[in-house]
Formats: structure tokens, sequence, C-alpha cells
């Protein structure tokens, strides 16, 4: 029995395709993990199934009914999100004032706890918060509130090294103690990873990857070495990315036998375990160059070079990196 | 650890099992300076700035010509108190629409609890001015004369008159209020900007109308036929239709930035 259930879930924003045709199925007591770019869609999901978005076409359900506009779904579940706003007012202490009156399993003892350890001070109006005490409050809410069901937005934006941990450390213990449905979206893939159990990754509204975490793992190695062995060996097999650096290479390729191993081994390439991170970086970086292939094929009148090509991904790239410092 | 639990979320479960309505009204009430404090303080303030007008005028005049000062009757200056509630009919809305999505709560129950708290402040308001216009009567305006709170349009009537006048007017103000503040919301700057425009070809269409057909002087008469209860009683479907309006527009509102 899955706690969400998607079917062809499809969002649209004017022109732009926020979740295109979606169809995925969550199992209860596990941490998945929402990974993907800035814009990918996460947050556009997290709110179809949180019921505050309508979408424009498919079915979801969660924990047996549709979302939008049910109690008796909603307040089984808590969603954090990353651009939560509150009332003008409001200081920290009347967010927990008003949290046990709307998640009938928050723990008042444990968020008390969790105020001291992120040293979130209570009296201070909710706009004079940084970047990082707002983060802070949200993880709170998120882990005292002890919902079946919770979603966690980018949690840890502007959260030191320390408070990340804290939030990774506690989310553990409690989620050992308390069993729950977790859903922590997120593009700090390295960090998380050992959390996570299960992974959906996201790209321009569709789904890439809807995997368990270790099958995933397991699914790539990277192999390096001398250019010529590594492409000796790569030779009549998938690889997912490729670099080069003067006569030395290294390469990721899909799933390796054993005998693949030995055979890699003996050609004197070093193998390793491929990260989520580079992964998921490889998997979007694929589905990005194979729609610019189709756009660049479409286009192909002999107007749009290799160098347009080019110039866009780092127009591109600066956009999104943009987009995550005014964050 | 299992003690400690057995404890504090009992009382959360009992706080958390209440109707979902109830506890929107309390999120409302959570910071009650917003809704009640200021509001009165403002009023209080008001009030003294007459006062002290009442007396120069009272003190100024040969005799304490009690003439002088009859021109209080036509005061308008609670007017403030109505004009605020809209205010906080479009903020409670507009900023705690959000966070109660956040927190989980339909778009139904926030609207009902939305609905319970413009009720409860209302009946709280017309009771605090209804009491007010008691004493003015009481004490002969303050003691110089003075009128605020009992003036020729309202607070002058029989106990159910006054109270009722006053809360019927707070009321229209708060859901009309509301009401525009969810236009807001579903359909943002653009949709507030077809509002009032709306709004204002409605208006212009109306005085067109009367104009043409000369009929101000028939309109001047229902004002006078009516008399200022009536007029107050005519707020009903209008209070009505706002809240019927709001309740639609924000059964599809989303919280997306």
């Amino acid at each position: 029995m899955s706690v969400i259930e998607i079917t062809n879930l499809t969002k649209r924003y004017g022109n732009v395709l926020a979740v295109n045709d979606v169809s995925l199925s969550l199992e209860p007591d596990k941490i998945h993990g929402l990974l993907g770019r800035n814009g990918a869609g996460k947050t556009t999901l997290m709110q179809l199934l949180t019921g505050q978005d309508f979408a424009s076409y498919g079915t979801i359900s969660v924990f047996g009914a549709a979302p939008v506009e049910n109690a008796h779904v909603l307040r089984q579940l808590c969603f954090i999100k990353e651009s939560q706003k509150y009332p003008e007012d409001f200081r920290v202490k009347h967010v927990f004032r008003n949290a046990p009156l709307f998640f009938e399993n928050w723990h008042a003892a444990f968020a008390d706890q969790l105020i001291g350890e992120f040293r979130l001070p209570l009296n201070r109006r909710i706009k004079k918060l940084s970047r990082g005490q707002l983060s802070s409050l949200g993880v709170i809410v998120g882990l005292a509130s002890r919902a079946p069901l919770t979603f966690f937005d980018e949690p840890y934006l502007g959260l030191d090294a320390v408070a990340r941990q804290l939030f990774y450390d506690r989310l553990l213990e409690d989620f050992a103690e308390h069993p729950r449905t977790v859903i922590l979206s997120t593009h700090l893939i390295d960090e998380v990873q050992n959390l996570l159990e299960h992974v959906v990754v996201i790209d321009q509204g569709r789904i890439l990857v809807d995997s368990d975490a270790e099958e995933l793992r397991g699914s790539a190695t990277t192999i390096a070495g001398t250019a010529r062995a590594v492409d000796e060996f790569t030779a009549g097999r998938t690889v997912i990315s490729r670099q080069g650096l003067g006569s030395l290479a290294q390469a990721t390729v899909s799933r390796l036998s054993a005998e693949d191993r030995a055979a890699a081994a003996a050609a004197g390439l070093d193998i390793s375990p491929v990260s989520l991170q580079q992964l998921v970086v490889s998997l979007s970086g694929a589905a990005e160059s194979a729609s610019q292939a189709d756009n660049a094929a479409q286009a192909a009148r002999g107007s749009r070079g290799e160098r347009t090509l080019q110039a866009e991904r780092t127009v591109q790239a600066e956009r999104t990196s943009q987009k995550g410092q005014d964050r | 650890m299992t003690t400690l639990a057995a404890t504090s979320p009992a009382a959360a479960r009992s706080a958390a099992s209440a109707p979902r309505v109830v506890n929107v009204l309390r999120l409302h009430l959570t910071n009650k300076w917003t809704t009640l404090g200021t509001p009165l303080l403002i009023l209080a303030f008001i009030f003294l700035v007459n006062y002290v007008i009442w007396l120069l005028i009272y003190t100024s005049t040969p005799g304490g010509d009690r003439e002088a000062v009859q021109g209080t009757q036509y005061s308008g200056s609670i007017a403030y108190v109505f004009i605020y509630m809209a205010i906080i009919g479009i903020q409670v809305v507009l900023r705690t629409f959000p966070f109660a999505l956040g927190f989980s709560v339909t778009r139904r129950d926030f609207a009902f609890g939305s609905a319970l708290l413009f009720g409860v402040l209302s009946v709280i308001y017309a009771a605090i001015l209804t009491i007010m216009s008691y004493i003015e009567q009481a004490t002969d305006g303050w003691g110089v004369g003075g009128h605020m709170f009992s003036t020729v349009w309202y607070g002058t009537g029989s106990l159910p008159e006054r109270f009722s006048q006053e809360f019927f007017g707070l009321l229209l103000f708060f859901f009309v209020g509301a009401a525009v503040s969810t236009v807001y919301l579903r359909w943002r700057a653009l949709g507030q900007m077809l509002l009032w425009g709306i709004i204002v070809l409605i208006g212009l269409a109306a005085v067109t109308l009367i104009t043409l057909t000369n009929n101000w002087s028939a309109v001047g008469q229902w004002f006078v036929d009516a008399g200022s209860y009536g007029v107050v009683l005519w707020t009903l479907p209008i209070t009505a239709i706002a809240a019927l309006f709001g309740f639609r527009v924000l059964r599809r509102a989303t919280p997306v930035s």
C-alpha cells in the first residue's frame, strides 16, 4: 500500500509545463529524496501533493484520497515550504503557539529541545529572521509535528554546516523512533545521500529516475585511467558521462558485472562507486543534451551552430546560479 | 522519552482535535494587538482629539452656549473604525491564508474560521460603540455637549437597534475587505485592477442612468424613506453577496508565489 499514488499528473502555468505527465508511487515509512535542479518542478509537485495547488490533468491520491480540500488527508501531513509566508505581525513564538492547534502529533518538548539546539530566538519577528533562521524554524516545525507524511522543501537553505548536520541527525533519530513518510527535496545531494532510501529525480517536470537509493548507487560505476585504456574499455558500453584531462580520462558507465570489474582492473583502470550527486548530474546532463540535440535538429537550417548552443548553455547556467543567490 | 511523550502530546492532541474552524479563529486572534489593541488605541486617540475640540468650543462660546456644539451631531468620527475593519478583513485573508494552508488547513475551514472572526470582532466592537453611545447620552455629551457615538445617523435608537446597526455595518466592511483580498490572492494585481475597473464602470453606469432619467430626487427620497436604520438593513444583502463571492473565489485560490 503506497502513501502517494500519482497518475499522469500534469501542471501547466501558461506555456510552461511545470509538471509533465508524471506517474509515481511512494511507499510509507521511508525517507524519499526528491532531487533535481532549480526550477525542475520539485516545489510544484509538492504543492500539488499537499492540495495547495490544483492539477491541470491527472490524478493524485494521498492516503487513498485526493488531497485538495480534504481535511482528513491534510491533517495527516505537514508541508515545510521553502518560501512559506507568515502573517505580517508574527513572532517566532506565535508559530509555536499555533502549531499544536493544527498538528495532532505535535510534540512540544521535542520542539523546545530543537529550539535550543538551533538557537532560534523565540521573541524575534519572523520578517527579521535571517534565511538560515527561517529554515531552522521550518525544520523544527517539520520535525516536531511528527506528521505521518512530512514534506521538506529545500529545508536547509542558509543553514550553517552545524545546523545542517543537526537536522540530519535529529531527522534520523526521530524517524527511527517514530517511523513516518518523509519527502525531502534538495539539490544538496551529496549531503543527504546516506539519509535517503528512495530517490526520485525530476528534471523539466519529468521523472528521470524513480529508484531505490542503493540500487541507484550500484547502477553505475566510475572508471579512471589513461584515456586509451578508458576508451578501449568503454567501447560498446553505455557511457553516462566522460571527462578527459590530457592523457587521463574518467568515465561513468552503467552497471558492471564481476567479470567486467576484473577486466577493468586488468587494464589498469581505477574503479570507484559513483556518488548519487554525480549520477544525478550526469543523468540531468544527458537529458539536457538530448533535448538540446532535439532543438538543434529542429532548427537545423544552418542558423544555429554549436557555438550558439554553447553560449545558451552558459547563459542558462548563470541564470540558475543567480537564482540560487537571490534566495 | 516515553514518559515525556505520554504527558505533553495528550494536551496537544486535545487542542488539535477541536473543530478546525475554531482553531482558525484562534490562529487569527494570535496577536490581539492587530485585531483589538491597535484599533481601540486609535479610537481612544480620536476621542481625545474630539474632546479637546469640544472643550475649546464649549469654553470659548458665551455662557457655555450648548447650541454651538450641536453641530457635532453630524460627526463621522467613528467612520474610522469601519474603515479599519475593512483593512483587517483584507489583512486577515492576505497574510494568514498562505500560512494557514501551510499548516494543513483547508480553504473551506479557513473561510469559515475567518467569517467566525469577523462575527466575533463585530460583536465586540458593536458592544463597545453601543456602550459608549449610552455613556455619551447619560453625560450630556461628556459634559461638554459633544457627539461622537450618538449622532443623527446612529447610536440613538433602542438598544437592539443601536447594537444591530453597528454590528451589521461592521460585518459589511469586514466581508467586503475580505472579498477584495481574495481577488488579489487568486488573480494577483491584474485581478485587482479588473475588479476596481468593473466597480468604477458599474458606478459610472448607475450615475449616468440616474442622471439621464432625472431620478436623483427619487434616490434621495429613497434614503430619506429608508432612514439610517433602513439603509443599514440594506447592507445585509451586500454583505451576503460579498461573503459568498469571497468564499467562491477563495476555494480556488493558491498560496503559490
